[in-house]
This record gives C-alpha cells, structure tokens and sequence, in this order.
C-alpha cells in the first residue's frame, strides 16, 4: 500500500477536494439565503421604489406590535418547551422502567412518527376533535348542554389552544431526546448509592439530576427552538390571527394588505435568526457536556 | 416546520435493534434498563403511560369518527373521494417525487462525504459537523425570505442560461428549487443519522481489514461498507422523504402546489376530506418507519 | 507521477470548463428580439385598431392571468366567455393568491413564459406595483367612462370592480339575521361573527373592521373605533377568529360572515345545495366601499392578449360580467346614464341603504398602520 510521510502529505490537500460538493453546497442553497436575508434587512424601499440602506425595517421589527410578536413568539414557545420537557421526561422515565419490551418499542416508534407530524394534518386533526364544529364539541354541546370554549374556557383558537397542540410533537421530541439518556443512567449508581443509605429522592438530587440536568437543558433549547420556528400549525389553526413573528413573516410577504414589505419581512426573519442562534449553541453545548456522562 | 426528530437520538432509538456490535464490545450491562421499581411507583406509571395514551391517541380516534360521520350514518366515503378530489394526484405526485429526489441528493451528496470525512479526513469532522448543523438555526419560515430573494435575483438575470436554469427550478409540476432546499434542511438528521452509523459500524475497521485483504477500493465500498451502512442510510432516507412529505412553509410561500399545500387549500371547501388525508398521512409515515424498522431488524439477524 | 498528471489534467478540465461556461452565457440583451409592437401601445390605437389587436393576441396563442378564483365577481364565466368569443386559451394560475403574490409573480416569474400577463389587485398594490414601474400604462377605448378617482393618470392601473362591506347569514342556522354592525353586539350571535381571515393579511377582514370604525363613530381617518369594536365582541365571545370559508359555513361553524357584498351575495346560489340558506345584506349603519384595481405587466409574455382582455374587461360585455358576479362594474355610472346595464343583473345586487366611504390611498395607509400596532393586542 501507499507508506512514507511524504506521499501522505501530499495527499491531504487533494482529499479536501472531495468536501468541496459538500461545502459548495450548503454554500450555495443556504448561507447564500441567509446572506439575503441579512442584506435585505437593511433595505429600505423609498418614494418612487428606490431602495437605499437604513435601518427603518429593523427598528420596525424591533418595535411595538411586531416587538410583542417576538415576545409573544418566545414567551410562548418557552412555555410549550417547559411543559413539553418536564412532561416528556416523566413519560419515558415511565417507559423506561417498564417491563415490556413491545411497550417500549411501541412508544419509540410512536414518538419518531409524532415527533414528525407537526404543522399541518395535526392541526386538522385538533380541528376535527375539539375545533368549533369538533366531534367532542358538538357532543358536549349537545348531551351536556355545554360550550367548550365559553363554559369550559377550551378555546383551540387562542394562544393556550396553539400550544396545547405543539405540545402534540414537542412531547415526543422530548421523548426521543432524553430515552438514551435516561437509559445511560446506570443502576450501578442507583444501587450504590442505596447501599450508602440514600432515599429515592436523594438519589434523584444527588446522582441522577445532575447527570442529567444539561441533557435535560439542551433539550429545553432544542424544544424550544422548535416551538418558536413553527408556522404550519399556528397559521392551520389561527389563520394568521395569533400575534407571532412567523406568522407576520408570512403577512408582510404574502397577503393581501401590506403591500411593498418584502424588506421587513427580512427583518423579522433576522429578528428570529438572533433568537435562535444562541439557543442553538446552547443546546449543542449541552450535547457535548451531557454525553461525557451517558455514553 | 423544523427540527423534526431528536437529531442526535433518533438513529439509536428508532431502530433500537441495529446498534450495531463492536468487536471491542462495550461493558455488559452498563447500558440497559433502568432498574425496576415496586408496586406504588407501578400505578403511577400506569397512570402516566394512561394519560399520555389519552393524549395522543384520542385526538387520532376522535378525527376518524369525524371523518366517517356522514349524514346518513358512519361511511368511508371521505377516504373514497380522496382520489377523485382536483389536485390531488397532481399534488401528490409531486410531492413524492420531490421526496424521492431529495433522498437521492441526500445520500448522493453525504455519503460520500461522511465516508471521505471518516476514511480520509478525520481533522475536516467538526467543520462538516457545523456546517450540517447550521440549517437547525435558521427557521425555514426565515430562511424562504432569502430563497425568494435568490430566486428573484436569478430569475431577473441578465444572462438567458442563468434565467433559464432558474425557470426549470420553478417548475409548477415539479419544483426542484424545493428539493434543493429540503435537503438543506434535513440536513442536520441526515448528518447525524450517518455519523452515527458510521461510528456505531467501526467503518475504518472493517475498510483496513477489507484493504488487508486485497480487495480494491469499489470492491471495498460496495461490498463492504454500503451493507455496514443500510440502517443508517434507511434512516437518513426515512427522515428526509417524511420531512418532505410534511414540509408546508417553504412550498406555501414560494406557492409551490405540493400535497401539504394542497391539504391546507382542500379545507376551505371539503372539511372531511381534509382530516381524512391527515389521518392517512399519519398511517403512511408509520407505515414508513414499521419498513424501515423490520429490514434494520433482518440486517441485525443477518450478522453472524 | 501518474498522479500528479492525474491532478493536473484534472485542473486543466476544471479551468476549461469555467472559461467556456462563462464564454457561453449569453447576455439577455443580445438575445431578445426586438419587443413586439404591442408591448409597448399605450392604447387600441396603437395597435392599429381592434381588429389589429385581437388578430395580435390570437397570434400570441395565450393569456396568463393569476389570483381569478372562478366565483369571484363572476370571473369563471368571465374567463370562458373570453376564451370561446376570441379563440384564446386562458390559463389561471393559483386562484388562491393573494395580491402581494400576484406582484411577487410578476417580479419572479420575469422573462419566463408563464409571467402574468394582467393582475386583479388592491388598490394598495396598484399603486405600490405602479411606483416599482411593473405595470404598461394603457388606456382602454372605454377609457372616459372610467371615473377620475378610479385610475391613476398615467394609465398604469385602473378600478375594475368593487362593491361594499355587507353581512352574509345562514338563515337556517340564525333566527334573525343581523343587519347592521350594531346588531352584531347582540347577545344572540355570540360564537357566530367571522371575518374572511386577519385583518393583517386579508383585505376584506381590514374593510369589515374599518367600516365597524364607521359605524362607531370613527371616519376613514380613524379605525380605532373599529378595532375597539371588535375587541368587544371577541371579549363577549361573539366573534370567532376562525377564516371563513365555504367549508365553515357549511359545518354551521361560522353563520354569519362580514364580508364584500359580492363575495357573500355568489355564496347564496353554491351554498343552496348544503341546506344553506344564505341571505346578504349591506350593513345598514356604515360601510365601506372599495375597489379592486386592473393592471397589466410591463414585462408580460403575451402584450397583446393582456391588452385584449383589458378591453373585453371594460366593454360592455365584460363590465356586466361583473354585474353578473354581484359586484358593481367601475363603469356603472357612465353605463346607466348610457343605458347600456342589464336590467336583470342591475336588480339582484344588494341595497345599499347608507352612504358609502371610499376612502384614499393614503388614509388605507394610515389604517393599516393603526392596526397593524393595535389589533393583536385588543383582539387576543
């Protein structure tokens, strides 16, 4: 075969070559997008159609109603995240700890095909069972006399009614994030620390939480990530009339009333990139730290 | 919508059997179950586990009795008048073909790729893993702005090439621009998806035993590390082809008429239909996935 | 060595191709042809006459159009009629969009062959689209009998039809029906009032709450009075922020819809069947008047045939085409002092009990503004 330092060094750099596909890809079909989406931000459409820099439409994203759309956006979805997260680790803490072994490839594939089924057949879905003309609505309305939304105060068209949904995907995603976790935690440690005389909680305060707590962080951000990018199902269920950033993403580009604001568009789409990005960091921070302990 | 399936996870979970063995093999039971717990911790996990099935299953049994009410009684006719509905099969096509297309490219682009990276160029492993990495960043209902823009820029061009590329991107019937972009966005799973299954399969090992013994590199590649490879390709394919088949924001803006477009507007007119192709569309992804379950499982049986 | 020749031709393949590729593209100046005459006519008289231009459209073999929806203001028959009557095939693409991808169409779909030709859009868009210089101006030969405030002045677009805010109700699910916007408060309704979306995307829903300013106090300089207004009947339960569709009012979930008369009043005979009996009025205590503006691409593929339908538009023809959709043509005036209506079709469109607002380009602005910062917090 091929031997000797020198050969090899000469090598390298045509393998590098072989990445170029890749990178020239990635390149082309997404930084290119971004680097748009960037630019367009800081044009502002004169009188007359002229664009000039400035920036008029980031202040604009950044202020009054659309500012309470971002906040709306990441109150929300950081609710949906910490609920969907708690939640999800208390049920595949739950599967984990079983004994069968049908339940817990049932609920592994269950959760890798919820997980995906977000945005639009979900929100039919939700529609259908409890939206106004819902099966479960007309029943209660008509066998027990009661409105969903006024006696009960279950309005799917709300805030709370959106999140209720996302947690639909959001739990399995949760699910599937933290199962290698939980499964990583070794019962050495439970029986050693039994044998040192610890209660169950204390094993949860001591060991096993924080072996946990940055897997369970990370997820928090990924879940969170996740809430606050979707638009399918929000805008299925709302028809645009929740006050979130994707949403008014979508009215400033496509719609039939602001006319001329592709530009601003680019700047709430900016707007949620910085969001993001540190979230993003965040949770792959967190992969790292949490998989010294759980591989 | 973005970040699909739990990209780190979701190859050792969905096919919890393919884990594949190494030959140095890991501490026996280090990884397993967590350990048992007695009666009382046994009823509230019952009540959990019944919870959470209300959860998720009610809603699922709750649309199908929508979608088989019909005013003379429980009908599938919902489910019939899928296949004559107008744009259906147009759109449906379409969607498949854009997933087909972006598995291709998919697995065209990254395993050669991941394998160069693995084989060869181990120092270039943390820039291919942020670049993958970086498409979970951006919203895709951010990142359609910027391909609106490069579309609009490309197709104004003053060169009759490049508008004419652009053009046959944009195609009504089959919007390859659309696909191009998918795998964009799946590429986070994708990368993971590979990269475990690379690592999980020792692939270096088994190419320095392979070139040991004489076989030429194709011999090597097709023989050797493609087969070491099927689960994990079936599941970068499973993710991609179900990210497609889901994917609404990007074709809906760029108002491209692929399925999940199609089943939005089919609302505003046949409300039945609607949730009905939502139901199936929940059966086929698990359909896929059971697939793609059972070969991992008979490749698992297969190794001696 | 034999690597290194390897490597080397390889580079030389690779600088080669890079040099032919970019010696092959060709500039799209080079490769036009010169525009045909019609792109450029600014009336039927540059063409040569009607009979020149129908002769060039038919020559061009297609019409493009975008955003027709078939039973919006009649455009289905509309669209046919045109078709059998001048031989021209028409094709429609996404009746769906909305105004802001009807521009969007003409700036991406540029130099391609399935560009709109004509767009149907808001006043909002026209004007915006006209300042982009994306819209041909041309007059049409009926030009004159157009009203001053309708066009703009240099040709570039020109108000097709319109009609006013009126409320639509499923008298088999409704006892009475409302008849103004003070009726929509009451108590009997509540869970039953829609609006045709967001009031942020959808231009009849930004109408509906402009006229409850209206009816409340406020002027078309003030839509705050209508946000308020339905602030109130969110909290009371009576409006439902669900969109209203054909589908919706079917299931009995949306009974009653604040929408443009014309929308409403074609609703009544395609709902007939579903046991939907859907009666229209104009709301009796304020409304507001709009219209929907024509235009045709500066860069469309086929010039002739956009002119030509522009024409069969603003004849008499097509101007009750219009009137057959329930809508109200933007020559009504000049063709009822020329009586040139259909009797027939004059009749069954809606009363209009209170004088209508219509109001400016700029005031829409305005209103936009105000809601755009004011809705989603008074409406959540």
């Amino acid at each position: 075969m091929r031997s000797g330092t020198a050969a090899r060094r000469a090598r390298l750099p045509w393998s590098w070559f072989g990445l170029v596909p890749f990178f020239g890809y990635v390149s082309v079909f997404f930084l290119l997008p971004t680097a748009v989406i960037a630019y367009s931000a800081f044009r502002v459409r004169g009188e007359g159609g002229a664009s000039t820099f400035g920036v008029a439409n980031m202040s604009a994203a950044l202020g009054g109603a659309y500012l309470d759309a971002l906040w709306n956006s990441a109150t929300m979805s950081l609710v949906c995240a910490v609920i969907a997260a708690v939640l999800g680790m208390v049920l595949a803490y739950a599967v984990a700890t079983s004994r069968g072994g049908l339940l817990q490839k049932l609920v592994s594939t269950s959760a890798a095909v919820l997980a995906n089924f977000g945005g639009l057949p979900l929100a039919f879905l939700f529609v259908a069972a409890i939206g106004n003309a819902g099966v479960l609505t007309v029943f209660v309305q008509e066998r027990l006399g009661l409105s969903l939304r006024d006696d009960l105060g279950l309005d799917l068209y709300s805030r709370g009614g959106v999140q209720f949904v996302y947690l639909y995907f959001l739990i399995p995603l949760m699910v599937l994030v933290i199962t290698p976790a939980i499964e990583g935690l070794r019962p050495e440690w439970r029986e050693a620390a039994e044998g040192l005389g610890a209660r169950g909680w204390q094993y949860w305060r001591h060991v096993a939480g924080p072996a946990l707590l940055p897997h369970f962080l990370g997820s928090i951000a990924l879940l969170f990530c996740t809430a606050f990018s979707s638009y399918a199902t929000a805008e299925a269920l709302t028809n645009g009339t929740l006050a979130i950033t994707p949403l008014r993403i979508d009215g400033a580009l496509s719609g039939n009333v602001l006319a001329g604001q592709e530009n601003l568009g680019a700047a709430l789409a900016l707007s949620m990139i910085v969001v993001v990005v540190p979230l993003t960091l965040l949770y792959q921070l967190m992969q790292r730290r949490s998989s010294r302990w759980l591989q | 919508m973005v970040a699909v399936i739990g990209a780190p996870v979701a190859p050792s979970t969905v096919t919890p059997t393919a884990g594949a063995p190494a030959p140095t093999a890991a501490p026996p039971q280090s990884r397993g179950r967590v350990r048992r717990a007695g009666p009382p911790v046994r009823f509230w996990r019952g009540v959990v586990l019944g919870l959470a099935g209300l959860y998720f299953l009610g809603p699922v049994l709750v649309a199908f009795w929508f979608t088989v009410d019909g005013a003379d009684g429980p009908s599938l006719a919902a489910y019939t008048r899928i296949f004559t509905a107008t744009g259906f099969v147009d759109a449906m096509t379409s969607s498949l073909l854009l997933g087909l297309i972006s598995v291709a490219i998919t697995l065209a682009l990254m395993v050669p790729t991941m394998l160069l990276v693995h084989l060869r160029l181990p120092r270039a492993r943390p820039y291919v893993e942020v670049f993958s990495l970086l498409p979970l960043v951006i919203p895709p209902v951010a990142l359609v702005v910027g391909v609106r823009g490069v579309l609009g820029w490309g197709n104004g061009s003053e060169f009759v090439e490049v508008s004419a590329v652009f053009t046959a991107l944009q195609d009504k019937s089959l919007p390859l621009v659309l696909a191009l972009m998918y795998v964009v966005i799946a590429l986070p799973f994708t990368y993971r998806s590979l990269d475990a299954g690379l690592r999980g399969s020792k692939v270096t090992v088994l190419v320095e035993a392979a070139l040991n013994l004489g076989a030429r590199w194709p011999t090597v590649l097709w023989r050797v590390v493609l087969p070491a490879l099927r689960t994990s390709l079936l599941n970068a394919g499973f993710l991609a082809f179900a990210l497609v088949m889901g994917e609404y924001t990007i074709a809906k803006i760029l108002i491209f008429p692929t399925f999940p477009v199609w089943l939005a507007q089919s609302g505003a007119t046949d409300g039945q239909l609607q949730v009905a192709l939502a139901l199936l569309s929940l059966a086929v992804t698990w359909a896929l996935l059971l697939i793609v379950v059972a070969v991992a499982g008979r490749t698992r049986k297969a190794k001696p | 060595m034999r690597r290194t020749s390897i490597r080397n031709a390889g580079i030389i393949l690779v600088a080669g191709a890079v040099v032919l590729g970019s010696a092959a593209c060709t500039k799209k100046a080079d490769a036009t042809a010169s525009p045909a005459a019609a792109a450029t006519a600014t009336s039927v008289a540059d063409v040569g006459g009607m009979e020149a231009l129908i002769a060039a459209a038919k020559a061009e073999g297609s019409l493009n159009l975008i955003a027709l929806p078939r039973d919006w203001a009649g455009y289905g028959d509309l669209i046919d009629n045109f078709g059998a009557k001048y031989g021209i095939p028409v094709t429609v693409d996404n009746p769906e969009a909305s105004s802001a991808d009807e521009v969007n169409a003409i700036k991406s779909l540029k130099g391609q062959d399935r560009a709109p030709d004509a767009v149907d859009v808001g006043t909002a868009f026209a004007i915006s689209g006209a300042e982009e210089g994306l819209y041909a101006p041309y007059r049409v030969a009926t030009w004159d009998g157009i009203p001053e405030t309708q066009k703009s002045p240099d040709g570039t677009w020109y108000a097709d039809y319109g009609g006013y805010i009126s409320i639509g109700c499923d008298a088999a699910k409704v006892a009475v029906c409302p008849a103004s916007f003070a009726d929509l408060a009451k108590p009997e309704y509540r869970g039953k009032v829609a609006l045709t979306g967001d009031p942020l995307k959808s231009n009849s829903a930004l109408m509906s709450v402009w006229s409850a300013a209206l009816a409340n106090g406020g002027s078309v300089d003030n839509i705050a009075p209508g946000i308020d207004y339905f602030g109130k009947l969110k909290a009371s339960g009576n409006y439902v922020p669900v969109k209203a569709t054909a589908a919706t009012i079917q299931s009995g979930e949306t009974p009653i819809v604040v929408d443009w008369d014309y929308l409403n009043a074609a609703k009544t005979k395609d709902l007939a069947n579903a046991g939907v009996r859907w009666s229209v009025a104009v709301s009796n205590d304020a409304t507001i008047g709009s219209y929907y503006a024509q235009a045709i691409s500066a860069t469309a593929p086929h010039p002739a045939a956009a002119r030509l339908w522009q024409e069969y538009l603003y004849s008499d023809e097509g101007q009750n085409g219009y009137l057959a959709g329930y809508a109200r043509p933007a020559r009504l005036p000049a063709m009822q002092a020329a009586g040139t209506v259909d009797p027939a079709l004059a009749e069954h469109l809606p009363a209009v009990n209170v004088k209508a607002e219509f109001p400016t380009d700029a005031q829409a602005t305005a209103a936009k503004n105000t809601l755009t910062q004011t809705w989603a917090s008074t409406v959540q």
